[in-house]
C-alpha cells in the first residue's frame, strides 16, 4: 500500500483530518514522500534504518480509549500515564494539560529547521493520532513525571506534544518509555521557553526488542532560558533521539547529553542540531555510547552560528567504548560559524575499551571482566554523578548494572 | 628458590628483546636491574606482570612453586607479585578508594584470608597514605588522573604498601622524582622490606641505589644480563657508563 491510500483509509483515525489548511499540507507532505528516492547514504534520518520496518504500513493506528492518570500527589509535584500517546485534560492555578489543538499543528508546521526529508518528522505530522499540550504557568516551579504507555501490539503512536514553559517558571520533567509490546512510537516533542524560565528534561528509555521509539525534539529558547536534555537509553529496541534547538534570544542556553547502552544488534541514532541566532548563548553537547556485539549507532550533529550571535559558546563532544570488533558508532560533528567572536569545540573518540587501563588494574588483582565493567562505568561517570535527582539516579544506576551483567 | 628465570627470550613485534635471560631471586633478598635505555628492562617487569603483548619464544619462569605462564595477569598480583608502573595509567572516573579495596580483597579471596570491611580498610589506608606524606584529599581522586610524574609513582608506592607483595618490581620509580619525593618512596620501600619478600628494582642511575640498598646489581645489555654482583656494580656504572658492557 502507498502513503497516499493509506492517509486516505485511515483518515478517520488521524487528528485534524477536517482542517482544511492541515489538508493541503499533508498533502504536501504527501508529495515528499512519493518524490523522494530513500537516499539511505545522504538521508541522515535513514542511516541504520530497515525501511521495511517502518513504511510498509501495516500497523494499526486507531487508539483504544485507554485513560490516562494524572497526580497532583505533592505540591508543585505531578505525576502523569500517559496511555497511548493521549493525556488527561486537566487544570490547576499553576498548570495546564490539554489536548493538541489544530492551531498548535499548523503553528509547528511552518518551522524550517527540520529538514523536509526527515521521513519520521513528516510520517508524524501525516498520520498524527495523539498528543497533548502542557502550560506551566507564570513564575511556578513544577516537576512532571510521565510514564509513557503502550497498551497494544501492532501499534503505531504518531504523537505531538507541546511543552510550554511562562516566564519566569521551572520544568523537571521525567519521561519514562518501558514498553514491551510490539509497536512503535514516533513523537514530536515541541517545546517552548519563554523569557527567564527552564526546563530540565530526563529521559529513561528502556524498551524491549521489538519496541520501536522515534524521539524528535524542537526546542525554541527565548532570553535568559535553558533547556537541558538528559538521555538515557537501555533500550533493546531500535531508538532515534534527533533535537533540533532554536536559540532565539540573548543568554539562552540548550545542554544536550545522551547516553546509550546497546547490545545485540541494536541501534541508536542520535542528531543534533542547534542554531545560534542571538548573541551570548551557550550549547553544550555530550553524546556517549557503550556498544557491544553487533551494535550501531549514528551521531550527526550541527552547531550553526548566526552572523549576529557574537560571544557564542558552542561544545559538542562524542565518544564511544566498542566492546566488540563488530559494534560501530559513525560520528559527525559539524560546526557552521558565521560570526567572528565566538568560542566553539567538537571531538570525537571512539575505539576499543583501552587495554593499558586494563593491564593495570588487573595488575592490582582485579578480574578482566571487572576491570572492563569498571572501566565502563568510569566512561559515564562524569554525567552520571552530574544527575542531581536521586530517584533518577538510582533508576540508572539499577539499569546500568543490568547492562554491566550482560557484559563478558 | 622465589623466583626463576630459566632461558627466557621474548619477542614483541618480530623484534626479539629479551634474549636467554636467567635471573634467580630468594626470598628475602633485593636485586637491582641496570641497563641502558633499551636494553629490555621494562620488557621483563611487564613480562612478569603478564602483558599479553609479547611472545615468549624460549624460557620458563617460575614463581612461588607456580608456572608463571599458567597464571593470568590478576592471578599473579594475587599471587603476590607487584608492578611499580614506569608510567602509571590515569583513569579518570575510577576512585582510588574503592580500587584499592577491591584490589586488596580479590588477593585476600585467594589467599583463604577474610574480606577487609570499609572501616578496617579507610583506616589502613588512611594511615599508609600519611606514611608516604599522601594527603588524604588525594584519594578522593581518581586514579592518577592529574597527578604530577612525582604523586603518580608516590601512589604506586601507596598501593604496594596496601597489597604488602611478595615479590615488588619496581620499574624506574626514581624517574621524574626530585630528591624530596625520591627519598619518601624509597623510605616507603625500605619499611616494606622484610625477610618474607622480595624486591626487583630497575633503574637507570645508582642514585636509587643509595635510598635502597641492594643485595644484588645485574647489568642488562641488549636482551640479557651480562653481568651481576654487589653494589659496587652500580658504582662502576656510575664511574664509566654501560659503554664496557657493551
Amino acid at each position: 500500500m502507498n502513503i497516499q491510500d493509506n492517509y486516505q483509509k485511515n483518515k478517520k483515525n488521524i487528528f485534524f483530518s477536517e482542517n482544511k489548511d492541515i489538508q493541503t499540507y499533508r498533502e504536501k507532505l504527501i508529495n515528499i514522500f512519493e518524490n523522494d528516492r530513500f537516499d539511505k547514504k545522504n538521508n541522515e534520518s535513514l542511516k541504520n534504518i530497515n525501511l521495511k520496518n517502518f513504511f510498509d504500513f501495516k500497523y494499526k493506528y486507531l487508539i483504544s480509549e485507554e485513560t490516562s492518570v494524572i497526580n497532583n500527589n505533592q505540591e508543585n509535584s505531578y505525576s502523569i500515564v500517559s496511555v497511548n500517546g493521549q493525556c488527561l485534560s486537566y487544570k490547576d492555578d499553576k498548570i495546564e494539560i490539554t489536548k493538541i489543538l489544530d492551531e498548535d499543528y499548523i503553528d509547528f508546521s511552518k518551522n524550517d529547521i527540520i529538514e523536509n526529508n526527515d521521513h519520521f518528522v513528516n510520517l508524524n505530522s501525516l498520520f498524527l493520532n495523539s498528543g497533548f499540550k502542557i502550560l506551566i504557568k507564570k513564575n511556578n516551579n513544577i516537576k512532571i513525571k510521565i510514564s509513557n504507555i503502550i497498551t497494544d501490539d501492532d501499534l503505531t503512536i504518531f504523537q505531538k506534544n507541546n511543552y510550554i514553559c511562562e516566564e519566569g517558571s521551572s520544568l523537571n520533567l521525567i519521561e519514562e518509555y518501558e514498553n514491551k509490546n510490539n509497536s512503535t512510537s514516533n513523537i514530536l516533542n515541541v517545546i517552548k521557553l519563554e523569557k527567564n524560565s527552564q526546563l530540565n528534561h530526563f529521559l529513561i528509555q528502556d524498551n524491549s526488542s521489538n519496541h520501536n521509539l522515534i524521539i524528535t525534539t524542537h526546542s525554541s529558547v527565548k532570553k535568559d532560558s535553558t533547556y537541558t536534555q538528559k538521555v538515557y537509553n537501555f533500550s533493546e529496541g531500535y531508538v532515534r533521539n534527533f533535537h533540533y534547538s532554536e536559540l532565539k534570544e540573548a543568554n539562552s542556553e540548550a545542554d544536550l547529553q545522551g547516553i546509550f547502552f546497546l547490545k545485540d544488534n541494536n541501534t541508536s541514532n542520535n542528531k543534533t542540531y542547534v542554531k545560534h541566532l542571538a548573541e551570548d548563548c551557550k550549547s553544550n553537547q555530550v553524546y556517549k555510547g557503550i556498544l557491544n556485539d553487533r551494535s550501531k549507532a549514528t551521531y550527526f550533529s550541527n552547531t550553526h552560528v548566526d552572523q549576529v550571535a557574537q560571544k557564542t559558546e558552542g561544545y559538542q563532544l562524542s565518544k564511544g567504548i566498542l566492546l566488540s570488533d563488530n559494534a560501530s558508532y559513525f560520528s559527525k560533528p559539524e560546526l557552521k560559524i558565521y560570526a567572528d567572536d565566538v568560542k566553539c569545540s567538537h571531538g570525537s573518540t571512539i575505539g576499543p575499551i583501552d587495554e593499558n587501563a586494563i593491564f593495570y588494574l588487573r595488575s592490582r588483582g582485579m578480574s578482566k571482566i571487572a576491570a572492563t565493567k569498571i572501566l565502563i562505568s568510569s566512561f559515564i561517570n562524569e554525567e552520571l554523578s552530574s544527575i542531581d535527582n536521586e530517584q533518577m539516579s538510582e533508576i540508572i544506576q539499577k539499569k546500568l548494572v543490568r547492562y554491566l551483567s550482560k557484559v563478558k | 628458590m622465589f623466583l626463576e628465570i630459566k632461558d627466557l627470550s621474548v619477542k614483541i613485534e618480530n623484534k626479539n628483546i629479551l634474549k636467554s635471560l636467567n635471573l634467580n631471586i630468594n626470598k628475602g633478598e633485593v636485586h637491582a636491574i641496570m641497563g641502558p635505555n633499551g636494553s629490555g628492562k621494562s620488557t621483563l617487569a611487564n613480562v612478569l606482570a603478564g602483558k599479553e603483548d609479547y611472545e615468549i619464544l624460549n624460557g620458563s619462569i617460575n614463581f612461588k612453586d607456580n608456572d608463571l605462564f599458567d597464571l593470568n595477569i590478576e592471578e599473579r598480583a594475587q599471587e603476590g607479585m607487584f608492578l611499580a608502573f614506569q608510567y602509571p595509567v590515569e583513569i579518570p572516573g575510577v576512585n582510588i578508594t574503592p580500587f584499592l579495596h577491591s584490589a586488596i580483597n580479590s588477593k585476600r579471596k585467594r589467599m583463604n584470608e577474610e574480606e577487609i570491611d570499609n572501616l578496617s580498610f579507610a583506616k589502613l589506608l588512611k594511615s599508609k597514605a600519611s606514611d608516604l606524606g599522601i594527603n588524604i584529599d588525594m584519594l578522593k581522586r581518581s586514579v592518577n588522573t592529574g597527578f604530577s610524574g612525582g604523586e603518580k609513582k608516590r601512589y604506586e608506592i601507596l598501593q604496594m604498601s596496601i597489597l604488602n607483595p611478595d615479590l615488588a618490581i619496581l620499574d624506574e620509580t626514581d624517574s621524574g622524582l626530585d630528591i624530596d619525593a625520591l627519598k619518601i618512596v624509597t623510605d616507603g620501600v625500605n619499611k616494606l622490606k622484610t625477610k618474607d619478600n622480595s624486591f626487583l628494582i630497575i633503574t637507570h642511575y645508582q642514585k636509587l641505589l643509595d635510598y635502597i640498598k641492594p643485595d644484588y646489581v645485574h647489568v642488562m645489555v641488549n636482551g640479557s644480563i651480562v653481568k651481576s654482583g654487589g653494589s659496587e656494580i652500580a658504582a662502576e656504572i656510575e664511574k664509566d657508563g654501560f659503554q664496557k658492557f657493551q
